[in-house]
């Protein structure tokens, strides 16, 4: 109870309806740490990192993010929501604007930064995820993979302290994904806190410290990445493990 | 068969029917600029949360929907005057036009609004943005280019309905039938004609509704250099 992480659930419940989509979960996560959220579909790890910045309300339970605890009336959800950067597994570009115009959007509207300014910026985090030649493209003219990297440079126009991911990869043709994890890798070592879903093991591997497995809206297991992987401790992420792995 | 067809009469005609074909344009557009403002206002309500605003919105909307232009032209033409409102014929017309058109134009605006996946939404919640900045941001700019379409259809249907201002007498271009039927007796003269004058309206719509639709449909597609 002494120790704030930079997102830290105390006992937190979620009901949709009848169903308890997040049971009792207690976690935090450290700044600068990432962390990889994985499990089977339907286990409510998605629902875990939305509620972080408030797409998904809570029941029970205390969430702090950066110090500030949701649900609290002193707590103004949309500038938090500034400080926490959402990558969505469909991308969720603004098809009418441009690769650079996504990126600027918010940092001009929202950030309040002069649109030069904003816009040198949005460039060079363009050429950061390797897409410099795209800046005047729309999304409907790029691939899946370099939309997700527009979308990450759109979070990182924002100059966030948490990044989340909800399976970032998931809605990419294999040839895409290695582009988009390269790119979360870079995030990752300049020191982001990062919460990641996702099932990518080499990802994991490289740049999370701690991987959590959840099952039916509980976190069942939790270690570093190499423990989880390679010697899964519960029998359910053992059979997740073994259907994830089989090809 | 067409030897007692008097193009001699239309021609005579022409000056009244382009008085009446002027009138029938300015005062769709008037009534069309009208009922865009009365549609916003009321796809705004309708797509509140809180009962407060939606229920009078939809309550509206249904009651428009479900009653004859006519009658409702009648009971404002004939209605308010017995409540105390007198107004000219012409201010009643483009009222009750605004008024049944806008309720059409509120379920255009609404069913674009609701057709931006629910995504684009999330994606400006996530990155701080007001329910403000959200609507006109993103929102609103994508709704728009689905919405002109219809709303150009709704323009046609909008103009044919003008015709019943004919009946409270407005000099517009049905009036203007009417008078060459009565005046000479020649009721074919009088409506094929106006059946031309409309039917030209209507290609100058479809025409702005294609190229609507061409522009809009080519703009994402800007080439990236």
């Amino acid at each position: 109870m002494t120790k704030t992480g930079m997102i830290d659930f105390r006992g937190v419940n979620k009901w949709f309806g009848a169903l308890n989509v997040l049971r009792d979960i207690t976690l935090s996560v450290e700044p600068r740490e990432v962390v990889v959220v994985c499990g089977p579909s339907g286990s409510g790890k998605s629902t875990l990192i939305r509620c972080i910045n408030g797409l998904e309300t809570i029941r029970d339970g205390d969430l702090v993010v950066d110090g500030q605890r949701l649900g609290d009336p002193a707590t103004n959800m949309t500038r938090l929501r500034t400080e926490i950067g959402f990558v969505f597994q469909s991308f969720n570009l603004y098809p009418h604007k441009t690769a650079l115009e996504n990126v600027t959007l918010a940092p001009i509207h929202v950030r309040k930064i002069p649109r030069t300014e904003a816009e040198q910026a949005g460039r060079e985090l363009l050429a950061k995820v390797g897409l410099a030649d795209k800046v005047d493209a729309y999304p409907a003219q790029l691939s899946g993979g370099q939309q997700q990297r527009v979308a990450i440079a759109r979070c990182l126009g924002m100059r966030p302290k948490i990044m989340l991911f909800d399976e970032p990869t998931s809605a990419l043709d294999p040839e895409m994904i290695s582009e988009v994890l390269d790119v979360m890798v870079a995030v990752a070592e300049e020191g982001m806190t990062m919460m990641v879903v996702t099932h990518e093991m080499g990802f994991a591997r490289k740049v999370a410290q701690r991987a959590v497995f959840m099952d039916a809206g509980a976190i069942v297991e939790s270690g570093t990445p190499e423990e989880f992987f390679s010697a899964p401790k519960t029998d359910r992420s053992r059979a997740f493990l073994s259907k994830i792995l089989r090809h | 068969m067409l030897e007692n067809f008097s193009f001699r009469t239309i021609v005579e005609y022409l000056p009244l029917f382009g008085q009446g074909l002027v009138t029938t344009v300015w005062l769709s557009l008037i009534s069309f600029a009208g009922a865009l403002a009365v549609g916003i206002v009321l796809s705004a309500m309708n797509l509140q949360r809180g009962w407060l605003f939606r229920v009078p919105a939809k309550a509206y909307i249904d009651a428009v929907r479900a009653t004859p232009l006519l009658a409702q032209l009648y009971f404002l033409y004939f209605g308010l005057p017995r409540l105390g409102f007198v107004l000219p014929e012409l201010v009643v017309g483009i009222l009750a036009l605004s008024l049944n058109s806008g309720a059409y134009v509120a379920e255009i605006i609404r069913a674009g609004i609701l057709s931006i996946p629910r995504g684009q939404v999330e994606a400006g919640v996530a990155s701080g943005m007001t329910y403000v900045q959200r609507m006109r941001l993103v929102i609103l700019p994508q709704a728009f280019k689905v919405t002109i379409p219809p709303l150009l259809g709704q323009a046609i249907v909008l103009v044919k309905d003008s015709a019943l201002l004919s009946l409270i007498s407005v000099a517009e271009l049905t009036r203007a039938g009417q008078l060459l039927a009565s005046d000479r007796f020649m009721p074919a003269e009088g409506f094929i004609t106006i059946a031309a004058f409309y039917l030209l309206l209507y290609y100058c719509l479809k025409g702005l509704a294609a190229l609507s639709g061409r522009w809009l449909g080519l703009q994402p597609a800007r080439s990236s250099t």
